[in-house]
């Protein structure tokens, strides 16, 4: 799911609408089709009952209709008549029988008439039968005989299926019989397909006595063999089932025809499965092509809705990239009264935030140490103060007050800039902070608000270093037609109170303490003593090797009852400064 | 044929015959004709098969009737001596088409009415089935027989031969139902006359007044209607 991850919003808002969507018309299809084919197989089949019960009538009505004009041709006076003469060995006259049956077998339209004595022998038949063999043993002539009444059967006769009926010729006991028959066969078939939309055919497991299915496509449409014998064998009471034949799929019927021939008679009623189901498969077709437009429409939909929403976020995004960036000008020109209008405010009122406090962070920084600007701004100077070891250089440049009255200010200022320029570079270059500027000086703090083990070596380094860059402006300065400057510069070493203070506009860090003061005075020892660079002897101290020290001495501090004991600082290392006597401007 | 059928009051019949109510007063040969279980048989016919009774009577044939009355042949069973002339008045409205294809004698009277039509000579013995070809239901049997000497059973079964002379006979008995052939009920018998008393003995029966035929009926069966019916629907 990594791509997920990935994907934009936009993207899986449309993808979880569009499988939303496509799920329901995927559902919406499958439901459509097992209903639809569901439908079509329960219509199928109800059909195919139906044709079952037609057909069962239609032989029963036939069978009746057939028995009718049965009984209403055996009360023919004239056939009695004509049946009675075999009675007589004189009278009796076969040709005239035959000729009598053909008559009557046209006139009421049947397949078969056969008359027969009151015993069952054959006196004549239409079509011409043996006359004088008895069939007394065939059905239903043989129900007739014994019950003296009417009888039906179906029955097999020289290969083809007739419905037959048996009915006594009275005059007015029983002088004969006539049997009539309608031949079940292809026409039947057809007709019965005409009436109800089904094929049926009449077959056994071994043959096929009529159907209503071509004869060239018999084979293909008809199931054979074992397949036969299973469904005809099966369970068969108004129950359908489904075969595939000739890539076609039949519903079919199997409903028992009582016969009396030699194997069990069916009647197959089949009915296209495909076929029935085919209207139905173009409505789902539809609904599939309706679906499939709605579908596009509602992705559509779902693209601009998508996008509706996204797009602001997208907005948004691409603010903070630039925000990220260092961007902080950019602002969202979203205006909306949603959620997304509402984060778009935010968005600006947080960047401009960010930007305010850049500022404000940009402006502290070229007075003060970038170093508290930042401790400051980060939350890492506790408000409350602490009590740190600090130490405090304090530097000032020799007869500041002389220069200004000799030089032009914009001369003076940008003497006085350039220098303080290199001193605040030197400071910075020690990890010393510049607390602020005195007018023709700095004082640096290091230690604080960054704490460094070595913070007395990094003052000391740092005064050494103001006086190397100090020699380089006047080389410049001088080279300008400008007096060189000269400066002084005391440093000590102690604890200190570092914090906040200040009222709340105007609050600023800063160090407190007895060891502030002392540092202020040892510079100004340093006209006192003529020397570049003062240390208390706190600092000596703590100098490691490499620091050249000069002269010591103990002098009385102005305001204070207590001597200091200073010692001056000539260099360091290999770069030893000389100190010559203060340059006198 | 096995037909239900109801049968005229037996008085009835004997009215119509002259030498049956002439013998009244003569006892007779008695006997009962009754079925598998013992019951009664009305309808049956006990007559002498042998010997065959050639005293033909002098002045042409004995004449009897089979009336139509309410598309109805009266009697359902005539049993006739061979030589009877039978006629069939037509009491109805109607016209009647009276025939029978039988063996024993085929004949045809075609559509008539009244009493006109020509009497039929039954000249051999033997089952005739009447009917009427245009009322189906309409069916009656003239039973003819080698002799004159013959009774129809009453309501229980009874029969009486009344004017045998003594001698020896063969009696039998038939009824449209039977399934009994004929040959079978043959029954041999020795009448003896002594003064009033008549006495007939059988090689089976001691008595002589209990000569019993028993006869396997048909089973009454009930048909459709208009296709066999014997009365008028």
């Amino acid at each position: 799911m990594k791509w997920w991850a990935r994907s934009s919003l936009r993207t899986r808002i449309f993808l979880a609408f569009s499988a939303l969507l496509l799920a329901v018309l995927i559902a919406t299809l499958g439901l459509a089709g097992l209903i639809v084919s569901r439908e079509a197989q329960r219509t199928l089949s109800r059909e195919l009952l139906t044709t079952g019960e037609v057909f069962e009538e239609l032989l029963a009505e036939r069978t009746d209709r057939l028995e009718t004009n049965s009984i209403l041709l055996a009360s023919d006076f004239a056939l009695k008549r004509v049946i009675a003469t075999h009675y007589e060995p004189q009278t009796y006259d076969p040709q005239t029988l035959a000729s009598v049956a053909l008559n009557y077998q046209r006139r009421i339209g049947v397949d078969l008439l056969w008359i027969a004595d009151e015993t069952g022998v054959l006196l004549a038949g239409s079509p011409a039968g043996a006359a004088g063999r008895s069939i007394a043993g065939s059905s239903p002539l043989r129900e007739a005989i014994e019950t003296q009444q009417a009888a039906t059967a179906i029955a097999e006769v020289d290969g083809a299926l007739l419905q037959l009926v048996a009915v006594p010729v009275l005059g007015p006991d029983v002088i004969g019989f006539l049997v009539l028959g309608q031949a079940i066969d292809d026409a039947l078939a057809r007709r019965l397909r005409e009436d109800t939309g089904s094929e049926i055919s009449f077959l056994t497991e071994s043959r096929v006595f009529a159907s209503s299915w071509p004869v060239q496509t018999r084979d293909r449409l008809l199931p054979a063999g074992e397949a036969r014998t299973a469904l005809l064998r099966g369970p068969t009471a108004h129950k359908t089932s489904l075969l595939t034949l000739d890539g076609e799929r039949f519903l079919s019927l199997v409903a028992p025809v009582d016969a009396r021939i030699t194997e069990p008679l069916h009647a197959l009623v089949q009915g296209s499965y495909d076929k029935a189901l085919a209207p139905l498969r173009a409505l789902q077709r539809r609904i599939a092509a309706i679906g499939a437009v709605a579908l596009i429409g509602a992705l559509l939909t779902g693209i601009a809705l998508a996008g509706g929403i996204t797009a602001p976020v997208r907005a948004l995004v691409d603010g903070m990239r630039e925000v990220v960036k260092g961007n902080l000008r950019f602002r969202s020109k979203i205006e909306r009264e949603d959620e997304i209008g509402f984060l778009a405010r935010s968005f600006n009122e947080m960047v401009g935030g960010l930007e305010e406090r850049e500022h404000i962070k940009n402006t502290f920084g070229r007075f003060v140490s970038r170093d508290v600007a930042e401790a400051v701004l980060g939350g890492r100077v506790p408000l409350a103060g602490e009590r740190r070891e600090a130490s405090i250089l304090f530097q000032d440049i020799r007869g500041f007050t002389h220069l200004s009255e000799k030089l032009d200010p914009a001369t003076l200022l940008r003497m006085l800039n350039q220098f303080f320029t290199e001193a605040v570079a030197a400071v910075e270059a020690e990890g010393g902070v510049v607390k602020q500027f005195t007018g023709d000086g700095v004082m640096a703090l290091f230690g604080v608000p960054k704490a460094y083990h070595d913070h007395a070596e990094r003052a000391v380094r740092a005064a050494l270093g103001i006086v190397m860059r100090l020699e380089a402006l006047n080389e410049q300065l001088r080279s300008q037609g400008l007096p060189a400057l000269a400066i002084g510069a005391g440093i000590h070493t102690g604890d200190v109170v570092a914090g906040l203070i200040g009222p709340d506009e105007r609050v600023e860090y800063g160090v407190v303490g007895e060891a502030v003061n002392l540092a202020s005075r040892v510079e100004s020892l340093t006209k006192d003593m003529q020397a570049t660079v003062l240390v208390s002897k706190e600092i000596a101290s703590r100098l490691g090797p490499g620091f050249i020290l000069g002269r010591t001495a103990v002098l009385p501090v102005r305001g204070s009852t207590q001597a200091v004991h200073v010692v001056e600082v000539l260099g360091f290392e290999r770069q030893t400064m000389t100190l010559s006597a203060p340059v006198q401007a | 044929m096995h037909r239900s059928r109801v049968f005229r009051p037996l008085s009835y019949v004997l009215g119509l015959l002259p030498i049956a109510t002439a013998l009244a007063a003569d006892p007779g040969v008695s006997g009962r004709v009754v079925d598998a279980g013992g019951k009664g048989v009305a309808g049956a016919v006990v007559f002498v098969q042998s010997p065959a009774d050639s005293a033909a009577p002098t002045g042409g044939h004995p004449r009897a009737a089979m009336d139509q009355v309410n598309k109805t042949f009266v009697p359902g069973v005539l049993p006739v001596a061979v030589g009877t002339e039978v006629r069939f008045p037509n009491h109805d409205q109607i016209q009647h088409h009276v025939y029978s294809f039988s063996r024993t004698k085929s004949f045809e009277l075609p559509l008539y009415k009244g009493q006109d039509a020509p009497p039929v000579l039954f000249d051999k013995p033997g089952v005739v089935k009447i009917g009427c070809n245009i009322h189906d239901w309409m069916s009656a049997v003239i039973l003819v027989l080698p002799s004159r000497h013959y009774s129809v059973t009453d309501a229980d079964g009874r029969f009486t031969l009344s004017d045998l002379p003594a001698g020896d006979y063969t009696l039998a008995a038939w009824h449209e139902s039977s399934r009994t052939k004929l040959e079978e009920t043959l029954r041999p018998i020795h009448v003896t006359r002594n003064g009033g008393e008549v006495s007939a003995s059988t090689a089976t029966d001691a008595a002589t007044s209990g000569i019993t035929f028993t006869l396997t009926l048909a089973p009454v069966r009930s048909r459709p209607p208009i296709h066999g019916t014997r009365r008028d629907p």
